[in-house]
This record gives structure tokens, C-alpha cells and sequence, in this order.
């Protein structure tokens, strides 16, 4: 990936979804971070967004969304009422797309933006309003994909948001993918033209490693929303299997969705009630502090773009056990990388880790190693590389 | 001048993917198809129309003389994969111009544990040659040429009366490489040292377009060969090289074929078995305190026991050992030695971003040296438990 300096700041307008600290997903994470290191670049962002703030701020980036004026914080309450969508529950004829047909009107329509540089869409909320708004600037759109609908709704995917994820990907100059896997989906099902494709992985911050919580109690580790596709099924399956010979360790369910009660029920029907704690939702610091007083993280995910709950755990330490189709495993070789149906497989790669420390250390530091050598500034850079290829096409001047 | 060809064959028994949960499942640790099937491939390619070559070579030129040491582990997998590549082994030694070298019989580290471990695993190995191709070995060679004054007095006391070493500058200090040496502390051990420079000539540089000497002819390396002062120059290196390490397609083979007349052609050349060379007065005794070997840039044990993990499951397979020879059960203890073999250590190697990385990515058999140090682990705690249920110890946990 080239990384071409811009000779002058950009004013970027990020057509967004959320926005830390009101996220439950990766998407409000990357947001937040690459914008943070861009505006560090010295470039402006506008941040469009459906919902109401707050906002953690961060200097250089404003904040733009219906029914409030322009903020850098924001508390106002959204003027779009969202619905449940179907990850949380919402079936596809729900009002959530009439709501998000809003946000994209509103997107549209949006004036006193000053002089803009790029217009960059994140997933397929907001394309329609992006390319109505980058047409009418008569600037060049980017699209970044964290996931694909596909993907999402495992084989079920809603019609309504295919068509949006294709508005974006056709419209845009340049399409951003989180990683080389979903690069190909992305030529292979949206025929995207492959020479606008680049591939960005995430990243994580540097955080300070913190001292486990309690080195003789030992914790197994699952941190993610409890969706079909997160494959958290196979984990509970794989506790199983090894919870009777390791009756010192705890199996960590952290997180929500519509899984919860199937998996809570599925933890009771395979004997290992008592071995498996679910936590619900999460705060950041609660996860570090989990990450601190954990032996093991598993990512069992059926389908995972990306995955950037692993990349968070490889750089708190935390050896780390993948399926193979995730992103992230794209990024690693200090994970071990297991096929997600094989809950035998997950099951002895965790005993392994709990069995043999020294196995448990090496891995722990080759993650740790491997998930900050390239942090964020990398990839705003990379960011900003793709900018300037998408003006140049378009023969603008950066 | 006299050149000696030593050529190094073998195959390690690698392992079946052996889960924890296959503790105590009395599945066999080796996955035996998978290595007969990786054999059959290195036959096709590199074992049957190299030892081909080297027959009409010995055939054509009577002056040229060739060194095998072949491991017991190979022996074992040709015998039930291409059982033909051993009898080509036999119809050269039959040519009465071919050295055999006796090692451990399983390629192993057994000179890193304690007696009677390695002097029984060199008495299976010269057994083994003696019946399968007839042969008494005089010249001794460690797993991966290490070397040592210990190695040079075990030896001594086994009636060797030569080794092989690495021709390295740390220890020559100043010496030239090309001379006969015996060992300092048992002066009946004559030394044979590796020219590393032309040995790495052909064994890693030959098929490699960035080198500014490629391609390689045999006629150029025969005057490199011709232009070197001293007495012997030992080209010792992976029999594999030839075909497997580098394809056919990059002439290796080719340059086998051409390298006997090409060599004829210079003046002061000449070819010598080991057996052959190690007769005659040294030009100085060597004394190397520490163990030495043929890989990598450090020329240390390094590459099997340079990290934790490496170190960690050679000392646990060490403590195993105890158990295992009190059980005096043979499957057991054979179990033991195949886990012994030195490749495991090296699978387990942690790259950093030196020039050896790619050298030990080619040869694993793993993903990564964690899959490896995992794997062998679940083996190995296997093992010990076999130990312990055959000696009626409770097992704890």
C-alpha cells in the first residue's frame, strides 16, 4: 500500500454510523479511531451520523446529524427514531429501512459544508445519501467495507441492503476493504472492478498491559455480539468437551444479541451451566480488565470480515485462538487458526493453552508483537493514500 | 586435492495432528500414509534420478568417490514407500568406491541426554548398515554435524577413527579448513571439516537468480574447486539437495551429472571417500569446548534448542526419558526416540527476520512453531502417561 503524504489538509466528509461511546459494533471503533488519527495528519472531518450524541470528541472532527446543528460533542436527541434491524431482532419489512432511507435523504440534502475533499462511506447505511452528496460537491466518493450483507445474514440477506451495499461500491472510485478475503467477495459478488479495490486491515492502540486480576484463577475468553454468524455455539460446544478436565477455568461469554437465550439454554443443555458466565454487554474498560485476567481468547466466528476483538486481545497479551475464514488471521501468525466447525479442535487448542505456559507466553508476546506493529496512524496514512488516488483519478489536486 | 562428497539422507517420522483431547486415546502419534506419501514424492523427484546419477557417474569415472550416511528413520519409510531407492543405495556401496557414515539411528538429539542414549542409538544404526547394506563405518557424523570435544572423546571410546565437523572460523582460529585435523582430546579421531563456502554453493545458492555467480556450470565450480589451496576439500550437504531442495528444473541434476568431468578436467584434482581421507597425518589438532553445528549463521544448536519452547519441550522430553527406559517396553521406548529426532526442535523454531527464516519455513511441516510445540507436547504428555500406566503409577490430574 502506497502512503503518499497529502501537500495540503483535506477536509473529509465521513459518512458514518456510530460513534463512540454509543456502538455495539466494530464499525463506531474504526470510525472513531481513524478519524482521530487523521485529524492528528492535520485533515478536517465532518462526521455524519443518524444518531444523537453524545459524542467523545476529538479535536478536528465536527459532527453532523438530523434534527441537531453542527457539534463537536452533542447530546441532542436523534431526530430519527431507529427501530430494531434484524440483528436485533427486526424482521426486514421493520420501519429500521425507512429510518435509514431518512438518514440517506438527510445525507442529500446536507448544505454548509464549506469546501470538501472526499466524501467517505462507511458500510451501505448511508450510500445513497453519499453519492447524491459527493455528485452534487462533484467530488470523488470513497467506500469502505467492514462487512457484506452476505455475510451479516449468513446466507439470508435482505434484498433492500444488497442494493445499497452496490450503490456505494459502484459509485466510489476507490472501495476499501478490511481485508484481502473480503477484497475478493467483494469483486466476486458485487463485481466490483478489481482495480479500484484496496485492502486496509484494522488496527488497535497501544494500551498499557495490565496485570492480571488474579493469576490463579484462569479465564477462557469470548468477546463479541452472540449472532449466529459469531459462531459462539462452537465455543460453548468446545467448553464442553474439556470444562470437567480444567474445573479451575471459567468460560467468559461477553456481549449481546439475539443469541443470548438460545446460548444460555445451549451452555445448560450441554452440562456446562457452571463453567460458562455470560457477562451481557461490556464497557471498554471492562474488556481490558477481562482481557488482563484472561489465559485464552477465542474468535470462533463463522464469518468475520475483520475481527478486531482478536487483534484487541493479541495486543493485551492474550494468546489467541481463530477461526481460519477471519480477516484477522490474514494479519497473524502468533494465532492458532482452526476450521469454525471443529468444536474438538477449538476444544484442545484452548487446553493446550491452558495446559502448557510456556506455549501460553510465547504466543502471548508474538500477538502482542504482531497486533501493534502497525497501529492506526499506518492506516490513516494508508487512508489518505487511497484519498489522493481517488482525487487523482478523478483529476483533482490534492 | 582431493574432493569429499558427503551427501546426508534422511527422513524424519513426522507427527499426526495429535490433539489433547487424543490424550489416552491410544491413537498412533505418527501419521505413517502422510510421511510414506512425502517420501514417494522426494523419490520421484530427487532420490531415484539422483542415485541414478551418481551410479553411471561411479560407472564413467573410476576415479569418483562418494560418502552417504543414511538415517534409520529413512531406512524405515524407503522400505515401505520406494523400497528401490535402497537398492540403488546398494548397488552404489557395491561399486567398493562409497563410504557409509554411521550416526544415531533416529537423527536425534541423543547426545544431548544422558547414557546410555547415544551409544545405543549409534550401536542401531551401525547394526542397521551392517544388515541392510553390509557395511562397517569407521567415520562418525553427529545430527546436523554438531561437534564437540565430548563428541570427539564418545568416538574415541566407540572405536571411530574420524569425524565430521563444520569447517567454521570460530573454531579454526586461522587454521584453513582444507586440512585433516584430530580431535584435542582424543588424538585417534582424525576431523573432516566442511567447506561451508562451496558447500553452500551448490547446497543453497545454486538455483538462486539474485546470486551474481548464477548460473552455476559444473566447469565454473570445478576451477573454484580446482583454485582452492590445501589437501581436502569437504563438500558435505543434504542429499536432497539434489532434486528436492532445488527442483530439476533449475539443472541441479544436470550438474551432478557434469561435475566428475568437469573435475577431471582440472589438474590437481581428485576424489576421496571419508574412510579414505581421514588417512594420513593431521596437519594440527582442534578443540572445540562447545557444541557445534552446521546451521544458521551462529553455527550453534540454536535451530532445535535457541527459544523457550524448544528448550522447554526438549527438557520435558528428557524428564520423559527417565520414566520411559524404567518401563523397559520397546514400543514405548521406540515411541520415545522417534520424538527424539531433531526436526520436532526445528519445527519449532520462532523466525526472527534474519536470512535463516525462510531456511526453516521450507523445512516445517506446521503452520507455525506454536502448532508444533503444541502437537509434540500432547504427544509427549501421551507418551509419559503410557509410561506411567505400564510402571502402575497413579496418574495425577
Amino acid at each position: 500500500m502506497r502512503t503518499v503524504a497529502a501537500s495540503r489538509p483535506l477536509h473529509i466528509v465521513m459518512v458514518g454510523w456510530e460513534w463512540p461511546p454509543n456502538h455495539t459494533g466494530g464499525l463506531g471503533v474504526h470510525s472513531f479511531e481513524i478519524s482521530k488519527e487523521l485529524t492528528r495528519l492535520g485533515h478536517r472531518i465532518t462526521f455524519l451520523t443518524p444518531f444523537g450524541g453524545p459524542f467523545t470528541p476529538v479535536e478536528g472532527v465536527t459532527f453532523r446529524f438530523p434534527g441537531g446543528p453542527p457539534a463537536t460533542t452533542g447530546t441532542t436527541p436523534p431526530a430519527i427514531d431507529f427501530p430494531p434491524a434484524y440483528w436485533a431482532g427486526g424482521t426486514p419489512d421493520s420501519p429500521f429501512m425507512d429510518a435509514t432511507d431518512g438518514y440517506n435523504v438527510w445525507i442529500s440534502l446536507l448544505e454548509g459544508l464549506g469546501p470538501v475533499d472526499v466524501v467517505h462511506v462507511h458500510d451501505w447505511f448511508g450510500t445513497v445519501g453519499a453519492r447524491a452528496l459527493a455528485q452534487r460537491l462533484d467530488v470523488p466518493l470513497v467506500m469502505s467495507v467492514h462487512s457484506t450483507e452476505y455475510d451479516r445474514s449468513l446466507g439470508h440477506p435482505w434484498q433492500h441492503i444488497l442494493d445499497r451495499e452496490q450503490v456505494g461500491i459502484d459509485a466510489a472510485t476507490r472501495v476499501i476493504a478490511v481485508s484481502r478475503h473480503l477484497r475478493q467477495q467483494i469483486i466476486d459478488r458485487y463485481h466490483a472492478d478489481p482495480g479500484k479495490m484496496r485492502v486496509i486491515y484494522n488496527a488497535v492502540r497501544p494500551s498499557a498491559r495490565l496485570e492480571r486480576i488474579d493469576p490463579a484463577k484462569r479465564v477462557v475468553l469470548y468477546v463479541g455480539r452472540l449472532a449466529v454468524m459469531k459462531g459462539v455455539d462452537t465455543y460453548l460446544r468446545a467448553a464442553a468437551r474439556i470444562a470437567a478436565k480444567f474445573p479451575d477455568v471459567l468460560f467468559v461469554v461477553a456481549g449481546e444479541g439475539p443469541e443470548y437465550n438460545h446460548l444460555v439454554r445451549l451452555a445448560a443443555g450441554l452440562g456446562v451451566g457452571d463453567h460458562v458466565m455470560f457477562l451481557g454487554k461490556v464497557t471498554e474498560e471492562e474488556r481490558d480488565l477481562l482481557l488482563a485476567g484472561s489465559s485464552v481468547f477465542v474468535l470462533p466466528s463463522v464469518v468475520e470480515p475483520f475481527g478486531i476483538a482478536a487483534l484487541e486481545a493479541m495486543a493485551a497479551g492474550v494468546p489467541t485462538i481463530l477461526s481460519k475464514t477471519s480477516g484477522v488471521a490474514e494479519v497473524t501468525s502468533g494465532a492458532f487458526t482452526v476450521d469454525f466447525w471443529d468444536a474438538d479442535e477449538f476444544a484442545s487448542r484452548i487446553a493446550e493453552l491452558l495446559e502448557y505456559p510456556t506455549l501460553r507466553a510465547a504466543m502471548g508476546e508474538q500477538g502482542r508483537w504482531e497486533a501493534l506493529r502497525e497501529g492506526w496512524p499506518e492506516r490513516a496514512r494508508e487512508t489518505v493514500g487511497v484519498y489522493l488516488e481517488a482525487m487523482a483519478a478523478r483529476g483533482r489536486q490534492p | 586435492m582431493k574432493i569429499v562428497l558427503y551427501l546426508h539422507m534422511h527422513q524424519p517420522w513426522r507427527l499426526a495432528r495429535f490433539r489433547y483431547l487424543d490424550l489416552g486415546s491410544g491413537r498412533s502419534y505418527f501419521d505413517i500414509e502422510r510421511n510414506l506419501a512425502i517420501f514417494r514424492g522426494i523419490a520421484e523427484r530427487c532420490y531415484r534420478p539422483a542415485l541414478d546419477r551418481l551410479l553411471h557417474a561411479l560407472e564413467t569415472h573410476e576415479e569418483f568417490r562418494l560418502s552417504l550416511s543414511i538415517t534409520g528413520t529413512f531406512v524405515e519409510q524407503a522400505k515401505l514407500a520406494a523400497p528401490d531407492v535402497l537398492d540403488k543405495v546398494r548397488a552404489l556401496v557395491a561399486t567398493g568406491r562409497v563410504s557409509l557414515l554411521a550416526e544415531t539411528y533416529y537423527h536425534s538429539l541423543a547426545f544431548l541426554v544422558p547414557p546410555p542414549e547415544l551409544s545405543e542409538e549409534v550401536r542401531m544404526h551401525r547394526d542397521m548398515l551392517r544388515a541392510e547394506f553390509g557395511v562397517e563405518t569407521k567415520v562418525l557424523r553427529m545430527t546436523e554435524l554438531a561437534y564437540s570435544d565430548d563428541l570427539a572423546r564418545f568416538a574415541e571410546s566407540e572405536r571411530f577413527g574420524g569425524m565430521l565437523a563444520e569447517g567454521w572460523e570460530g573454531m579454526l582460529r586461522g587454521h584453513p579448513p582444507t586440512y585433516r585435523y584430530c580431535a584435542a582430546p582424543a588424538p585417534t579421531v582424525m576431523l573432516l571439516l566442511r567447506h561451508y563456502p562451496l558447500s553452500d554453493d551448490v547446497g543453497f545458492r545454486f538455483s538462486s537468480r539474485e546470486w551474481n555467480e548464477y548460473p552455476l556450470t559444473a566447469e565454473k565450480y570445478a576451477r573454484w574447486l580446482g583454485g582452492t589451496p590445501g589437501e581436502l576439500i569437504g563438500l558435505f550437504m543434504d542429499f536432497e539437495t539434489f532434486g528436492e531442495h532445488h527442483h530439476a528444473s533449475t539443472g541441479i541434476l544436470e550438474f551432478l551429472s557434469a561435475l566428475p568431468e568437469a573435475v577431471r578436467r582440472e589438474p590437481h584434482l581428485g576424489w576421496a571417500t571419508v574412510e579414505e581421507a581421514i588417512r594420513g597425518p593431521p596437519r594440527d589438532t582442534l578443540s572445540v569446548p562447545y557444541t557445534m553445528s552446521w546451521a544458521d549463521q551462529n553455527r550453534d544448536l540454536g535451530a532445535w534448542l535457541g527459544n523457550d519452547l524448544q528448550r522447554s519441550a526438549f527438557e520435558a522430553v528428557k524428564k520423559v526419558g527417565i520414566v520411559v527406559r524404567e518401563t523397559r517396553d520397546p514400543a514405548i521406548l521406540t515411541d520415545w526416540r522417534k520424538l527424539l529426532t531433531s526436526d520436532h526442535f526445528y519445527y519449532m523454531y520462532v523466525s526472527g527476520h534474519g536470512a535463516d527464516q525462510g531456511v526453516h519455513q521450507y523445512f516445517s511441516s506446521y503452520d507455525s512453531p506454536y502448532d508444533a510445540y503444541a502437537n509434540y507436547m500432547n504427544a509427549l504428555s501421551d507418551l509419559r502417561r503410557r509410561a506411567l500406566e505400564k510402571l502402575g503409577v497413579p496418574i495425577l490430574k
